[in-house]
């Protein structure tokens, strides 16, 4: 492995057995006694590198195979075939040396005891990672304070708002100071200030302890703030791999013209322009070359009753989208 | 010196997970004194299997009911312990399997075997089984006039502990096939059926049903041997296999739920 790289990723493969019931008693029945084994890819020939201190956003629509790779990475599922090296450890060998090195937060999943405060199953964790008491103090101390939720570890985790329960997971994954973190959708279902917590402090832990960091996350916001170089994945197939901005870059050369008109206008009298986005009659969406704008909107102005209009650039998600469907 | 330590931590580990349990449990107040007075019910049930032992007057190879007394009280105490010790968590390994808690589990630099056999230790419900199976035990003990000897007293315990190795390995099998098939309750359920048939001395079987109870499943062994040392009925090849079982179990036990960890698919439930 060339010095400087934490994750090392080779022709990764996973492949889950499943069986398929249509519905209704007669296809149970038929199920009962005979199942047709399918096989689905849910990870195919994946590699990529990350460096120690990286922070890579991990994107993928559901079902990409984001968290099966995440899985796989952590020790938690045996690949299929392929190989991969964390920190110098092949993680399904599962050895202990390299538990010690990683976190995982699953934004669905808790390791917090519900009926008990979250400060137990911080102290639980402490034991388990054998951190010494004056680190587990200093870290404790200084995690919880910068998430602000010093007043709550005595509070029961049941009783915590998803937020407040989030910023304690993460207290918890981080109290014996990983050198890598995995985090599978670390703000799913949380409020805008809890997301923008969140997101400092994982900037904040990023740079202050060069911690390498994979993240998944469906909200763009996460990405964009914390990470410079994306992973794109979908159907088990990355797609992109490379800095963010340079999406961005690619659909520059895109542009939306966004009009409204005085009365209906058929999608099809557009479709001549360019794609159209959306069309509801009275207002239409129609993305165009940077080059052909100009000319494109004399026309829109000359043969359509347009009361007003808008030139704004793709969106990130645009480009994205524009991947996944194979589009690019 | 590894082990040492290891094991040290892992006892502490223990201590703190009965720690966090109790806690826990004592939450929910009600929940907590309804469990004892339930089990206390269930154990008023049992105890009427002592009576109709003493009423009939039954003999089981030659034992009077004041022996037959410390088979059941046996019986009882490693109920208890059963309950609080194991069975919380061999539901739970079903229901983690199931819905890929198992996965937060997995990545901690600790046993996961040790972690989720022991994660939710149970300390109310147990406590009338343990009570009425000891005093159980010491009636019979008395009544059948064993010495009370520091020897005979060690031999019991170790045997107690034996069986408590017995009973995990026996008890935990349904919740790891679950690795394989998702949902066990079918097999959890007669794995309770044979727990409950081993209440009196295995005598009372026919020879192959003790040889199969002995030594394919061993289920008599945890009842049964405790007792017959003590009463100097254990001897030769059943002396050896009651220390020898336990043993061969557990590594057993171990190598399945090695191969249980392989077929673990996860799940986002």
């Amino acid at each position: 492995m060339p010095v400087g790289n934490a994750v090392e990723v080779c022709q990764l493969v996973k492949e889950f057995e499943y069986y398929k019931k249509d519905i209704g008693m007669r296809q149970s029945l038929k199920n009962l006694f005979f199942r047709k084994k399918l096989v689905k890819k849910a990870v195919n020939a994946v590699s990529f590198a990350i460096e120690e201190g990286e922070m890579v956003g991990f994107l993928g629509p559901n079902g990409a195979g984001k968290t099966t790779t995440l899985k796989m990475l952590s020790g938690i599922l045996h690949p299929t075939s392929g190989s991969a090296n964390v920190f110098g450890y092949t993680p399904w060998e599962r050895k202990k040396p390299f538990k010690q090195l990683f976190s995982i937060v699953m934004g669905q999943k808790s390791q917090l005891w519900p009926d008990l405060p979250a400060g137990e199953s911080i102290y639980l964790n402490k034991c388990i990672y054998q951190v010494p008491d004056e680190e587990y103090r200093r870290t404790l101390d200084e995690l919880s304070g910068l998430l602000e939720v010093r007043k709550l570890l005595g509070v029961q985790v049941r009783r915590l708002s998803l937020g407040e329960r989030m910023k304690m997971e993460l207290i918890a994954s981080l109290i014996h100071r990983p050198r890598l973190m995995y985090l599978d959708e670390p703000t799913i279902g949380l409020d805008m200030m809890s997301q923008r917590a969140v997101r400092n402090f994982l900037k904040y832990y990023n740079e202050q302890y060069r911690a390498t960091v994979i993240l998944t996350s469906h909200y763009m916001k996460d990405i964009e703030d914390l990470c410079s170089r994306v992973i794109l994945i979908n159907a088990g197939t990355i797609l992109y791999d490379g800095e963010l901005k340079r999406i961005g870059t690619r659909h520059e050369e895109r542009k939306l013209i966004k009009l409204f008109f005085s009365e209906e206008i058929s999608p099809e009298l557009l479709l001549a322009f360019g794609d159209v986005k959306e069309s509801d009659g009275n207002y239409a969406v129609v993305e165009v070359g940077k080059d052909e704008v100009r000319l494109c909107l004399q026309q829109f102005l000359d043969k359509f009753p347009v009361v007003d209009f808008n030139i704004e650039d793709l969106q990130i998600e645009d480009g994205i989208a524009r991947l996944y469907s194979g589009s690019v | 010196m590894n082990v040492v330590i290891e094991l040290r931590r892992h006892l502490y580990l223990l201590v703190l997970f009965a720690k966090n349990s109790l806690l826990s449990q004592m939450e929910y107040r009600f929940n907590f004194v309804a469990g004892i007075f339930v089990e206390t019910a269930f154990l008023m049930a049992k105890l009427l299997y002592v009576s109709v032992v003493y009423q009939t007057n039954v003999h089981v190879d030659g034992m009077t009911p004041d022996t037959i007394l410390m088979f059941m009280g046996t019986h009882i105490l490693l109920t208890g312990l059963y309950m609080g010790l194991f069975y919380n968590n061999f539901l739970r390994i079903t229901e983690y399997v199931r819905t890929g808690m198992l996965d937060l589990m997995m990545v901690k630099p600790v046993s996961l075997q040790f972690l989720v056999s022991f994660r939710y230790i149970e300390t109310g419900m147990p406590l009338p089984n343990i009570v009425a199976g000891s005093v159980m035990v010491a009636i019979g003990w008395k009544a059948s006039e064993i010495p009370f000897t520091l020897f005979n007293l060690g031999a019991f315990l170790i045997f107690l502990a034996l069986a408590t190795i017995l009973t995990y390995c026996v008890m935990i099998i349904p919740a790891l096939l679950s690795f394989w098939f998702v949902n066990t309750s079918a097999a959890s359920e007669i794995s309770y059926s044979i727990w409950d048939a081993n209440n009196m001395p295995y005598m009372i079987y026919n020879k192959w049903i003790q040889r199969i109870g002995t030594f394919i499943i061993p289920v008599f062994i945890i009842t049964n041997y405790a007792p017959l040392l003590v009463l100097n009925r254990l001897r030769g090849i059943h002396l050896l296999w009651g220390i020898l079982a336990p043993l061969i179990f557990f590594i057993l036990i171990r190598l399945l739920w090695k191969q249980a960890l392989k077929a673990y698919s996860s799940s986002n439930l």
